[in-house]
């Protein structure tokens, strides 16, 4: 008896501790995972649904599985480095691949935040409110959130609209798919052989790994203090929001699938990507899509250009943060400023069409992973920087499958392209 | 000649600006001297050079040798064995040279693989920048490590396509002399001399500037700091990085620490660990801290109890003013510096309180009844922490005496744990962080 009862005390006291220290590492996977169903993300995966049905859901099984492995990989070695990605590329293979990724990131973030802003055009276009007057709206709106801080518990309501596309998941099960089908399109690996088809895989892989999200999960890791020790909890939080954004995508295609394409409509504006959200809206399908593409790419376009000025004043050697002064971080404002105001910018020269914006800077997105992905495998395997959390060579091999297959894809397109 | 960073605003201590040694000749570039030719006397090619490394113990390292590349191979060239540096190559002065695998010395840093390209400390202007190239100067026959140009244009011209230009064109150069570096060196060695510099900074700069180093930079930078400066620079920041920190390091480095820091500080730091890790480090504290962080623990943190101070001098009532100062004399070198003396009566009830400045000019013979004036302001140790902010304004006094139920004095608050309590500032990195915390 009395054994039994040390037994549970010394059982659940580890547990709640454990809970506790959850609680205080949990956050980041979570916001990276619900901020990758962002605008683009939504209407990427709603294409390739309403395009190609179910066939083409193992490209996002794939892809989440990418972003499982890079996303727990960005947060380690910012826990084990205590730096910022580009930085500690700069330190590890030189200034030119300093240069390199920071490019990168650089152009592949100011593509996802036009990305974002066209999303808010999109869904301020179905309420009726025309993009030049919501995109600078939204761009004040997110600079003012940002910069002065003074909106409490804004980000707080931002974070609760992206999570309107949990929706999916209802809408997806209300719409009665083939279930077999979707089975059979998750684990079977066929690509009808169309550019484009390979434009929306390679869209798919884009915007699923997206620059960014490594970028932002390993400085907000680092950012945080979390200790070696604590990098169990912290997986588990990573993990969950890679998971959390393979099932809303898997949904968002598996909804598509089973109302769009049926019928043949193809997704030429936001309006008609909402209608797979009909099987549990009803008639207020188009409203719940815009407030939610609204509220999801405000989130996403407050993190994004925030997130590359840390970057950019990380590789320079000129840390900064929101505290500072504009006199005092000319770079980290000025990269701010750059970012939001070609974003917005882009979607406001005249005739330019939002769906091929959403879906063509996600293609960017996935050649542009391509140097990151490639010097985060590095650093992965290197002892000196990561000591006893260095990969084994079976882990590794796996970060180089996937860059093989962003390779394959990325130069088939290109291929496909020129010919 | 070379100017040094922008000083940050704000209150510091006067800095002494390092005398600039006179340079014969120009300063040569470390990053453009990377892959020129490494030629014999009668100009035949030896190797490329690979890597210039200096020995670490004066302002200006002196270039211990040069690491050259000769086929597949990294030989080490001693620096006596060089003629002449200039821009576009590197000429021997012997026509023979021994071809010697390069070895990591104690002491020795490689300016390419440990310095460009990572952080630096620059200690005049309170920041963290990366070294985007390093000169070399000639001052009395040999060659040394002068300055650090941290420009971020520096960067990317080097980053940009085609070779490096032979004539410098430096940016933003800092005078070596105020730059710290974190190049790790092998063995216990330290870079005794550059810690001068670190001692002109101030525990709120020493805070700053560990919140943005990489993690075993940060862990090199406690490291080179004094016992003192390090526990003032732990009190500084708030409880998640002091204790970030001292996971960072060994347990004995983390008690040590702890063993500098004020009680209540210490306590605050130590309260956020885990179970074991906290048994670790007290483990291997000395009894006198390690009794008093023990009680204070025992209260809840959210107590007048849990942000005291233990620290306390008293004296029974029938002592003279001499005794009150002596305490405080003998008082001064501990961390917690108390400037109080609390006067108790038979029973050890608290009577009466006296600062030392109400004891200047008082003589040394004269009563401590004859100085007190009002009974002290106190609080019951589980009062929470409304009750002692309001505490504290109505006595409009710099602190309170904490006492237990029977009215025995446990502690002391002061003003500053308060503030601590009030004013929990972050930096603020995402939207979602709050400029003062909850």
């Amino acid at each position: 008896m009395t054994t039994t009862k040390t037994e549970a005390a010394t059982g659940s006291k580890p547990r709640i501790a454990s809970f506790a220290a959850l609680a205080a590492v949990v956050g980041p996977g979570l916001i990276a995972g619900l901020s990758d169903d962002d605008p683009a993300g939504i209407t990427t995966y709603s294409v390739l649904g309403a395009s190609y049905g179910y066939q083409l859901l193992w490209v996002l099984l794939i892809s989440t599985v990418a972003l499982i492995l890079f996303q727990d990989l960005g947060a380690r070695i910012g826990v084990v480095t205590g730096q910022g990605l580009a930085g500690l590329i700069r330190q590890r293979y030189g200034a030119r691949a300093g240069m390199v990724s920071i490019t990168a990131l650089v152009l592949a973030n100011i593509g996802t935040t036009t990305a974002e802003f066209a999303g808010i055009a999109a869904g301020a276009e179905i309420f009726g409110i025309p993009r030049w007057i919501s995109v600078p709206t939204g761009a004040i709106l997110v600079s003012v959130l940002v910069l002065r801080g003074g909106f409490r518990g804004v980000e707080r309501v931002l974070l609760a609209l992206s999570a309107i596309f949990l929706a999916y998941i209802a809408a997806g099960l209300l719409a009665g798919p083939d279930w077999g089908a979707a089975f059979q399109g998750l684990v079977t690996p066929t690509l009808p052989p169309t550019k484009d088809a390979l434009l929306l895989s390679t869209a798919t892989l884009g915007t699923t790994l997206a620059p960014w999200g490594l970028a932002f999960i390993q400085s907000y890791a680092v950012d945080k203090k979390i200790n070696p020790q604590q990098l169990r909890l912290l997986r588990v939080d990573v993990i969950a929001g890679a998971v959390l954004t393979g099932v809303i995508g898997f949904f968002v295609v598996v909804a598509c699938a089973a109302t769009l394409h049926p019928n043949g409509i193809r997704i030429d504006d936001a309006s008609a990507a909402a209608r797979a959200l009909e099987p549990l809206a009803g008639p207020l399908a188009a409203e719940l899509f815009a407030v939610g593409l609204i509220g999801a790419a405000l989130l996403a376009a407050s993190i994004l250009p925030l997130s590359t000025a840390y970057s950019v004043c990380d590789v320079a050697g000129r840390p900064a943060a929101l505290d500072d002064s504009i006199r005092e971080a000319p770079l980290f404002y000025g990269t701010f400023a750059t970012v939001t105001v070609i974003g917005a910018g882009l979607v406001l020269l005249p005739g330019v069409p939002l769906v091929p914006i959403l879906i063509g800077t996600q293609v960017i997105n996935a050649i542009l992973l391509l140097p990151l992905l490639f010097y985060m495998s590095g650093i992965a395997q290197n002892r000196s920087l990561m000591g006893k959390y260095a990969v084994g060579k079976l882990t590794a091999s796996s970060y180089w499958v996937i860059i093989a297959l962003v390779i394959a894809s990325v130069a088939t397109l290109g291929v496909l392209s020129f010919t | 000649m070379i100017p040094s960073g922008s000083a940050a605003p704000g209150l510091r201590l006067p800095r002494q600006k390092p005398a600039v040694p006179s340079l014969d000749g120009a300063l040569v570039s470390v990053a453009a001297l990377v892959g020129r030719p490494v030629r014999a006397q009668d100009g035949s090619l030896v190797g490329r050079l690979a890597d210039v490394v200096v020995r670490a113990e004066a302002v200006h390292p002196r270039v211990a040798g040069f690491v050259v590349r000769i086929g597949h191979r990294s030989c080490w060239l001693h620096a006596e064995d060089v003629a002449g540096v200039e821009q576009g190559r590197i000429e021997l002065a012997n026509s023979r040279f021994d071809l010697v695998d390069v070895q990591r010395r104690s002491g020795e840093i490689q300016l390419v693989a440990d310095v460009i390209d990572h952080q630096l400390l620059d200690v005049s202007g309170v920041r963290v920048v990366r070294a985007s190239d390093l000169y070399l100067g000639r001052t009395l026959g040999q060659w040394h490590l002068v300055g650090a140009d941290v420009s971020w244009k520096t960067f990317v011209r080097r980053a940009l396509p085609g070779r490096p230009k032979r004539t410098p064109t430096p940016g933003q150069v800092l005078d070596w002399a105020v730059v710290h570096s974190l190049a790790v060196s092998e063995g216990s060695f330290r870079l005794n001399r550059t810690q001068e510099g670190l001692r002109l900074l101030n525990p709120g700069e020493l805070a700053d500037l560990l919140d943005d180093l990489g993690r075993s930079e940060r862990r090199e930078l406690l490291q080179h700091l004094d016992l003192d400066s390090a526990a003032d620079t732990l009190e500084v920041l708030d409880d998640d990085d002091a204790v970030a920190l001292l996971r960072d390091g060994t347990p004995e480095r983390a008690a040590a620490i702890l063993s500098h820091m004020e009680l209540d500080e210490a306590v605050d730091a130590l309260r956020d660990l885990d179970t074991d890790e906290r048994e670790q480090i007290l483990a291997s504290m000395a009894p006198r801290p390690l009794g008093a962080l023990r009680s204070l623990l025992a209260y809840d943190e959210d107590t007048a109890g849990g942000i005291m101070t233990s620290d306390l001098i008293t004296i029974p009532i029938d002592a003279s003013a001499g005794r009150a100062i002596s305490e405080i004399t003998a008082a001064r070198s501990r961390p917690d510096q108390v400037g109080f003396v609390v006067v108790i009566d038979g029973e050890g009830h608290p009577v009466g309180e006296i600062s030392a400045a109400q004891l200047l000019g008082v003589h040394p013979e004269l009563p401590v009844a004859q100085v007190i004036s009002t009974p002290p302001a106190t609080i019951a140790a589980d009062a929470g922490m409304d009750e002692v902010v309001e505490a504290v304004v109505d006595h409009r006094g710099s602190g309170l005496l904490v006492v237990d139920e029977l009215g025995m004095p446990l502690g002391r608050i002061l003003a500053d744990d308060l503030i601590d309590v009030l004013a929990r500032e972050h930096d603020r990195r995402w939207p979602w962080q709050r400029e003062i915390g909850n």
